[in-house]
C-alpha cells in the first residue's frame, strides 16, 4: 500500500513557469519590445486554438480512454458550417428540418421501450433484432433522403465566396414542399425503426424510470414541432440571416457551428463508440477513420477548395484603434497594443479561448458533472456503482468536446483558409499540447497549449530572422514534447499511478 | 438471541447459482448466497474464492452469464450497474476505493441520488465518523488510509440504500481503527442489511450473524456464525490461513 504524504506539490509546473519566465525575459531583452509583444501574441492565438482541440481531446481520453483522432474533423466540419452560416445558410437551413425529423424518430426510443421490452422474442433474435432493423432504418433514411439535391446548396456560400459577393448571394430555393414532406415523413420512419432496435424488444432487463415517458412526449414532440417549424422558415430564414446585422450573424454563427459540432459528437459517440468500449484499439481506428471520412463529405459538399470567410463588421473596419474603447465604437481591424499593430480579430480569438478555459475550469471544478468527470478518471466503475448512468457521461463529455473543437473551427474561420485540410495540423499539435500536458488533464491541456502556441510563434520568428527554413518553427513543438517525456514520461499534470 | 435461522424471514437479497467470467476465466462456478434482511451476512473463504467478485456480480459490474440475483423480491442480474445501485444498493469496494482527486465533501456528495441526500444523512454520517466532519474540505488523497476507509463506508450512506455490500472494511487498517469500524458496522446493521466480505476471522466472528463460505467459486458451506466459531476443523479446512487475528497484508 503506498502510503500519501500529506502534501505532495507537483514541483514540474513550477519549474516549466520558471524556464517559460526566464525565456519571456531573455526574449524580451533581445527581440525589443515591439516584435516580443507581436510574437508573443500570435503565439497566444495559436495557443488559444490548439486549447480548443486539446481540452476536448484530454477530457474524452481522460474519461473514456478514448484518442478521439476525430478532433480535427470537428474543428473542420464547424469551421465549413459556420462559414456557410455566416456566408450564406441556404444549405443549413435546407437540411436541419430533414436533421431534425431523423432526431424526432430517434427519440422514440424511450416511448418504445416500455412496450417493446415486455414483447416475447426468443433470445436469439433479441440479439439479431437490434442489428436488422438499425439496418433497415438506415436503408429508409437513406432512400429518403434520395435525390435531394444538397450539391445546389451547398454551392450557394461557395458561389458567393468565390465571386466576392461575400457575404451576400443569391438566395436559391428550396425543394417544393410536396416531395419534402415525404422526405421528412420517411425520415422521421426511419428513425423510428431504428429506435425499435435500439428500445432492444423483448430485453425485460431495462429500468424504466417513471419520468422516462413523459420525458420522452415532451423530446418528441418538440422535436416534431421543431422540425415543422424549421421547414416553415427553410425560404425565408436564409434571407432573414443575410440582412441581419452582420455580428449578430457571426455569433449566432459561432453557436451553429459549436452545436452542428457537439449534435456530431453525439451521434458518432452513440452510433460507433459506445458500441467499441470492450475495443479500445477499434475505437481509435473508428476516430481515424472518420476524419477521412467527414474530409470526403465536405470535399464533395465543397470541392476541394480553401475559402476565406470574410470577418464580421466589429473586426472589419479600416484603421488602427488606439486603444479597447475605440475599437468597441469603430470595430476597426486593428489595434495598437504597446506600440504595435494587432489585428482585433485575433485578440477576439484569444479571448475565446480564455473564456473556454474559465467555463470549462469551473464546470469541471464545480458543477456535479464536473465531479462526475473528475471521479470517472480515476474510476469508472465505482462512479457507476454509486448509481450514475456513465455512458450518459461519456456521451455529454464527447459532444462537449466536439462542441469546444468545433467552435475553435469557426472561430478560426476568418482567420486561416477554410479547407479541407485545416484540422489536420490542429489535430496533431492538440495531440501534442495534451501529451505534454498529461494524457487526461485538463489543466495540462490548456499548459500545454500555452506552450506550443508560444513555441511555434516565437520558432517562427527566429525562422525568419536568420533565415532558417520555418520547419524549425514546426520541428519545435515535437521537440518541446521530447523533452518533457524525457523529463516526466506522464506529462506535466499527468498522474503516475 | 432471536432465532435467526435464514430462510424464516424472507431474504431480502438471493443469489442464486450464479456462474461468472471475467475474460475467459471461470471465476464463479456456481455461487449462491442468501442474506436475511436487518442483518449482518459475511463471505469467507480464502483468497481467491470469488468473495469480490460475488459482490461484483451482484451489482453487475461482473455480470453474471448465469443464475439469478434476486433483490428484494426482483430479479436483477442483467440490469445495468447504475440501476441496480439505483434500487438501493450501496457498494464499498475494497483497497478503499474513494475518489482521490476529489474532496471529502464532493466525495459523499457525488453519491446523491436525490437532491438533499447529503443534508438529510450529514448529521448520522458524522456521528458514526466525527473524523469527516473536520476534513471535510479535504481533498481526498490527503486522508489517512483509515480515514479514506470511513469515507468510502460514509459513500455508501449518503443514499437511501436497503442493502450494503462492503468489501473487506479492515483491509491494513491499524488494530484501534478496526475496533472503530467495526463499531460503525454494527450499528449500521441496525437500520441497514449488510453483506460483508471478511479476511479478518475475528472482526468477521464478532460482527456477523450468518456465513456463507466460497472455495474455488463455490459456495461450499453457510450456517450461522455462533456454530462456525466453535467448528475448527471447517475453520481450517477452507479458512486456512486466512484465521489470522489482525489484517495481514496480501498480494
Amino acid at each position: 500500500m503506498r502510503a500519501n504524504p500529506p502534501f505532495r506539490i507537483n514541483s514540474t509546473p513550477l519549474i516549466v513557469t520558471g524556464i517559460i519566465l526566464v525565456l519571456l525575459v531573455i526574449g524580451y531583452a533581445w527581440m525589443g519590445q515591439g516584435a516580443f509583444v507581436r510574437t508573443t501574441l500570435s503565439g497566444l492565438t495559436i495557443a488559444s486554438l490548439y486549447f480548443m482541440i486539446a481540452a476536448g481531446l484530454t477530457l474524452i481520453f481522460g474519461l473514456m480512454d478514448v484518442l478521439n483522432f476525430a478532433q480535427g474533423g470537428m474543428f473542420m466540419v464547424g469551421a465549413y458550417l459556420g462559414w456557410q452560416f455566416y456566408t450564406n445558410p441556404s444549405f443549413i437551413f435546407g437540411i436541419a428540418p430533414l436533421i431534425a425529423a431523423l432526431l424526432c424518430g430517434l427519440v422514440t426510443s424511450r416511448l418504445l421501450r416500455p412496450i417493446v421490452m415486455n414483447w416475447r422474442i426468443p433470445p436469439a433474435w433479441q440479439e439479431r433484432l437490434p442489428g436488422i432493423l438499425t439496418f433497415m432504418g438506415l436503408v429508409v433514411s437513406f432512400l429518403a433522403v434520395w435525390g435531394l439535391d444538397v450539391l445546389k446548396l451547398s454551392s450557394t456560400a461557395m458561389v458567393a465566396a468565390a465571386l466576392g459577393y461575400d457575404p451576400l448571394s443569391e438566395i436559391k430555393p428550396q425543394e417544393p414542399l410536396s416531395i419534402y414532406g415525404i422526405r421528412l415523413a420517411f425520415l422521421v420512419l426511419g428513425g423510428g425503426i431504428i429506435a425499435l432496435g435500439s428500445a432492444r424488444p423483448g430485453d425485460v432487463t431495462q429500468v424504466i424510470h417513471p419520468k422516462d415517458r413523459q420525458r420522452g412526449w415532451i423530446i418528441t414532440l418538440a422535436l416534431l414541432v421543431l422540425a415543422i417549424l424549421l421547414v416553415v422558415v427553410r425560404d425565408p430564414a436564409p434571407r432573414l440571416v443575410l440582412y441581419m446585422n452582420g455580428n449578430l450573424r457571426f455569433f449566432l454563427a459561432l453557436f451553429v457551428g459549436t452545436l452542428s459540432g457537439a449534435g456530431l459528437g453525439a451521434v458518432i459517440e452513440i452510433s460507433l463508440i459506445r458500441p467499441l468500449y470492450i475495443r479500445p484499439f477499434y475505437q481509435i481506428l473508428v476516430t481515424l477513420g472518420l476524419a477521412y471520412v467527414l474530409r470526403e463529405m465536405i470535399m464533395l459538399l465543397w470541392k476541394p477548395l480553401a475559402y476565406q470567410m470574410s470577418r464580421p463588421p466589429m473586426f472589419a473596419q479600416p484603421g488602427e484603434a488606439a486603444n479597447l474603447v475605440e475599437w468597441f465604437l469603430k470595430g476597426n481591424s486593428t489595434i495598437d497594443i504597446l506600440g504595435v499593430t494587432f489585428p482585433t480579430y485575433r485578440l477576439f480569438i484569444i479571448l475565446l479561448g480564455l473564456i473556454m478555459i474559465v467555463v470549462l475550469g469551473l464546470t469541471i471544478g464545480y458543477s456535479r458533472l464536473g465531479m462526475i468527470i473528475r471521479a470517472g478518471v480515476q474510476d469508472r466503475e465505482m462512479v457507476e456503482a454509486l448509481g450514475i448512468n456513465v455512458r450518459q457521461v461519456f456521451t455529454i463529455v464527447f459532444m462537449i468536446g466536439a462542441g469546444l473543437a468545433a467552435l475553435g473551427g469557426i472561430g478560426a474561420a476568418p482567420y486561416i483558409p477554410v479547407e479541407p485540410n485545416m484540422g489536420d495540423a490542429f489535430q496533431l499539435q492538440g495531440f501534442i499540447c495534451v501529451v505534454i500536458g498529461g494524457m487526461g488533464s485538463f489543466p495540462g491541456a490548456a499548459v500545454g497549449a500555452l506552450l506550443l502556441g508560444l513555441a511555434r510563434a516565437f520558432g517562427d520568428y527566429l525562422a525568419l530572422k536568420f533565415n532558417l527554413s520555418p520547419a524549425i518553427a514546426e520541428a519545435s513543438t515535437v521537440i518541446i514534447m521530447a523533452i518533457v517525456l524525457l523529463v516526466r514520461p506522464a506529462g506535466l499534470f499527468g498522474r503516475k499511478d | 438471541m432471536v432465532d435467526n435461522q435464514p430462510g424464516v424471514r424472507k431474504p431480502i437479497l438471493e443469489v442464486e447459482q450464479i456462474h461468472t467470467f471475467i475474460g475467459q476465466f471461470h471465476i464463479l462456478e456456481g455461487v449462491s448466497v442468501q442474506v436475511p434482511a436487518d442483518d449482518i451476512t459475511v463471505l469467507l473463504g480464502r483468497n481467491g474464492a470469488g468473495k469480490t467478485t460475488t459482490l461484483k456480480s451482484i451489482l453487475g459490474l461482473t455480470p453474471p452469464r448465469q443464475g439469478k440475483v434476486i433483490f428484494n423480491g426482483k430479479e436483477i442480474q442483467g440490469y445495468r450497474s447504475f440501476d441496480i445501485a439505483s434500487m438501493g444498493i450501496g457498494y464499498v469496494p475494497e483497497h478503499r476505493a474513494i475518489f482521490r482527486a476529489l474532496s471529502v465533501a464532493e466525495n459523499l456528495r457525488i453519491a446523491e441520488r436525490k437532491k438533499g441526500d447529503l443534508d438529510r444523512k450529514a448529521e448520522f454520517i458524522f456521528g458514526l465518523f466525527p473524523d469527516l466532519k473536520r476534513l471535510y474540505k479535504l481533498p481526498g488523497n490527503h486522508l489517512s488510509g483509515g480515514q479514506q476507509q470511513m469515507l468510502a463506508v460514509a459513500r455508501a450512506l449518503v443514499a437511501d440504500n436497503k442493502l450494503l455490500l462492503i468489501d473487506e472494511p479492515s483491509e491494513g487498517l491499524a488494530p484501534v481503527l478496526i475496533e472503530q469500524m467495526m463499531e460503525a458496522i454494527r450499528s449500521l446493521s441496525a437500520t441497514t442489511t449488510i453483506l460483508l466480505v471478511e479476511q479478518n476471522f475475528i472482526m468477521a466472528s464478532k460482527l456477523a450473524k450468518n456465513y456463507f463460505i466460497l472455495d474455488d467459486g463455490k459456495t461450499v458451506h453457510s450456517g450461522k456464525m455462533a456454530d462456525l466459531v466453535n467448528d475448527e476443523e471447517l475453520i481450517h479446512r477452507y479458512l486456512g490461513t486466512a484465521v489470522i487475528p489482525s489484517g495481514e497484508k496480501r498480494r
